[in-house]
């Protein structure tokens, strides 16, 4: 019981070359900003679009492998997809929607209503049945999407940016009515999404992608306090030097050079954590004082206020990030365009091998 | 401003004169005249035959042109919709070489199976369906390319057929495109005079429609004409006010 699927493809200036092991039971979310190819991998899983090499297999049974002549279209495989605006049927009702995919495999139209009218009872939507989806709300409208895609009884279930289509403020409750539904389904699921909140909410994995290849994939306890790419040290907010170590120094393609402790030889990650960071105005006759081995001289591009704390972003040999007080900004008086130097302590940064 | 108060006048002036010299009270006697009556009869039954035949035909056409990319697509979308702006008569005369009884395939029409359309009701339904089928094509080919093609991947999710997905998402997703398409058709079949006087001629009874009728009755009988002519006016008035909001308010045709 599980997905096994290498997918290759070209898709206009996509280049896509990934491969996913999902196990049962087990929710997989593909985190990558836009561009990244993730909606063309669950493309590709459902059957809407084949792959150019690779092979795609659910539960043991291939459904696309081009070398063998293979493929499997979407209405043949078993899945069920939650599209990013659910797309519900707008001209059938809301039992009529969860009923579609039970109608379309034959099953007689008394049956099908019944079975679709269970889903609406175990979604909390049975009020909703003869309702047109115009009257849904973004959350009702999600979980008729997701019963009217689990009532086929689908092996693997796709989710396409699941809570995309959502305001801020119904996003939590949505969330959490989506992670418990969830649950129920003991299948593989698939999940896209372009937000780690809801990647570290629902998913039990994460791969994550950029460029059309999958550059981590771990827990999202694992990718989190270990960034691999640039991308996720954004997402979670911290700061991530890619290099080569020589000695104790990670000197970095733009000729930053990090001192650290320790350091694995040859390429590696230094992952400086924003609080680490201490800011200074640079001085005529700068004397090295105090005991931070590093010391990056740079501007200031920008200053975000989070309540008491203060983001400030330094551009130079080095792109950063520091995080310090209020108090300690208003001492400075930073401001974009200003000269600034950076410091940090060689303990306080973390090294791991690419 | 002056120009288009102009325009208006132009438009509206002939119906101005048309009903000016009606002759109101001959009105229900010329209705119940048997021939009026026939000719009426059989235009509503020639132009919803054509309609029909057109929908058939043409959605399937408007899908093909709208969907699927062939070579030559551009060209076979100017023939099929080449009737739209020919004159009629030409496409009468076209019709009566090729499927005439001495035409290119109307002889064996005739030798292999028996089948003579010229002259014929069928040959008028024909000649309706040739001018009326491309204001549906066009129409439902509209409504197809605005469609989200979003819904029909997620029926094929739920693994839902080509066909089904066709009938159960595509078509009704098209239904304001469709009407609207269908009912210029008939209008455009029902006003239908050049192709089928041409290609089926004017007998009483078997091709003679309402405008072959009113055209006739002109020379014999003005007062019949103008009569014929309300009619035909009240028909495609209400034709008018019953698209008004999916074609006359520009709002498009097919946004489902």
């Amino acid at each position: 019981m599980s997905l096994d699927a290498t997918i290759a493809l070209r898709l206009g200036l996509l280049d896509l070359d990934v491969h996913l092991d999902v196990e049962r039971d087990e929710l997989l979310a593909i985190l990558g900003p836009n561009g990244a190819g993730k909606s063309t991998v669950l493309r590709a899983l459902a059957g809407l679009m084949s792959i150019d090499s690779g092979r795609i297999a659910i539960d043991g049974a291939m459904v696309d492998e081009p070398a063998a002549g293979l493929f499997v279209p979407a209405e043949a495989r078993p899945i069920g997809v939650v599209f990013q605006d659910y797309l519900l049927f707008k001209h059938l009702s809301v039992v009529e929607n969860v009923a579609f995919g039970l109608r379309a495999r034959g099953v007689g139209r008394a049956d099908a209503r019944r079975r679709a009218a269970e889903w609406l009872g175990r979604v909390g939507l049975s009020d909703y049945a003869t309702s047109r989806p115009g009257a849904l709300s973004g959350g009702q409208a999600q979980r008729v999407a997701l019963a009217r895609a689990l009532a086929t009884d689908p092996r693997l279930l796709l989710l396409d940016e699941p809570l995309a289509a959502l305001d801020a403020g119904a996003r939590a409750g949505v969330r959490r009515d989506l992670r418990h539904h969830l649950r129920s389904f003991d299948g593989m699921r698939v999940m896209v999404t372009h937000d780690p909140v809801d990647a570290y909410a629902l998913a039990d994995r994460v791969a994550v992608m950029d460029g059309g290849r999958i550059v981590q994939l771990g827990t999202i306890a694992e990718v989190t306090a270990h960034p691999r790419s640039r991308y996720v040290a954004s997402l979670v907010g911290t700061n991530l030097a890619i290099g080569v170590v020589e000695g104790n120094t990670l000197t970095t393609d733009s000729g930053g050079r990090v001192v650290l402790v320790d350091p694995p030889p040859g390429p590696a990650f230094a992952l400086i954590r924003p609080q680490a960071i201490a800011l200074h105005r640079p001085t005529v006759g700068d004397v090295d004082t105090g005991s931070a081995q590093n010391r990056w001289a740079g501007t200031v591009t920008d200053v975000d206020r989070l309540g008491d704390r203060v983001r400030v972003h330094v551009d130079g040999p080095l792109r950063l990030t520091a995080e310090i007080t209020a108090a300690a900004l208003e001492a400075l008086d930073l401001r974009p365009g200003d000269p600034v130097l950076a410091a940090a302590k060689a303990t306080d940064i973390e090294s791991y091998p690419v | 401003m002056a120009l288009a108060v102009l325009a208006v006048t132009f438009f509206a002036l002939p119906f101005v004169g048309l009903l000016w010299r009606m002759p109101w009270a001959a009105v229900g006697e010329v209705l119940t005249d048997d021939p009026v009556r026939t000719a009426l009869w059989l235009s509503i039954r020639c132009s919803l035959l054509a309609t029909a035949l057109s929908l058939v035909l043409g959605v399937p056409l408007a899908w093909l042109l709208a969907r699927v990319g062939f070579p030559g697509r551009g060209v076979v979308r100017a023939l099929c919709t080449l009737s739209m702006v020919l004159p009629p008569v030409v496409g009468g005369v076209a019709l009566f070489f090729s499927f005439g009884r001495r035409g290119l395939f109307g002889q064996y029409l005739d030798s292999w199976f028996g089948i003579r359309l010229p002259f014929t009701t069928w040959a008028v339904v024909v000649a309706q369906t040739f001018v009326a089928m491309p204001f549906l094509v066009l129409t439902v080919e509209a409504a197809i390319r605005q469609l989200d093609r979003r819904y029909e991947d997620a029926a094929r999710t739920l693994g839902a057929s080509r066909w089904y997905v066709f009938h159960r998402v595509t078509l009704p997703s098209i239904r304001p495109g469709l009407i609207a398409g269908a009912v210029l058709a008939w209008a455009r079949a029902l006003g239908e005079f050049g192709a089928t006087i041409t290609f089926a001629g004017n007998f009483p009874g078997t091709t003679q429609t309402m405008p072959l009728a009113t055209y006739l009755a002109l020379e014999t009988n003005p007062e019949e004409a103008l009569i014929l002519s309300l009619v035909l006016i009240v028909v495609s008035f209400a034709v008018l006010i019953g698209l008004r909001d999916r074609w006359l308010g520009g709002a498009g045709a097919g946004a489902g």
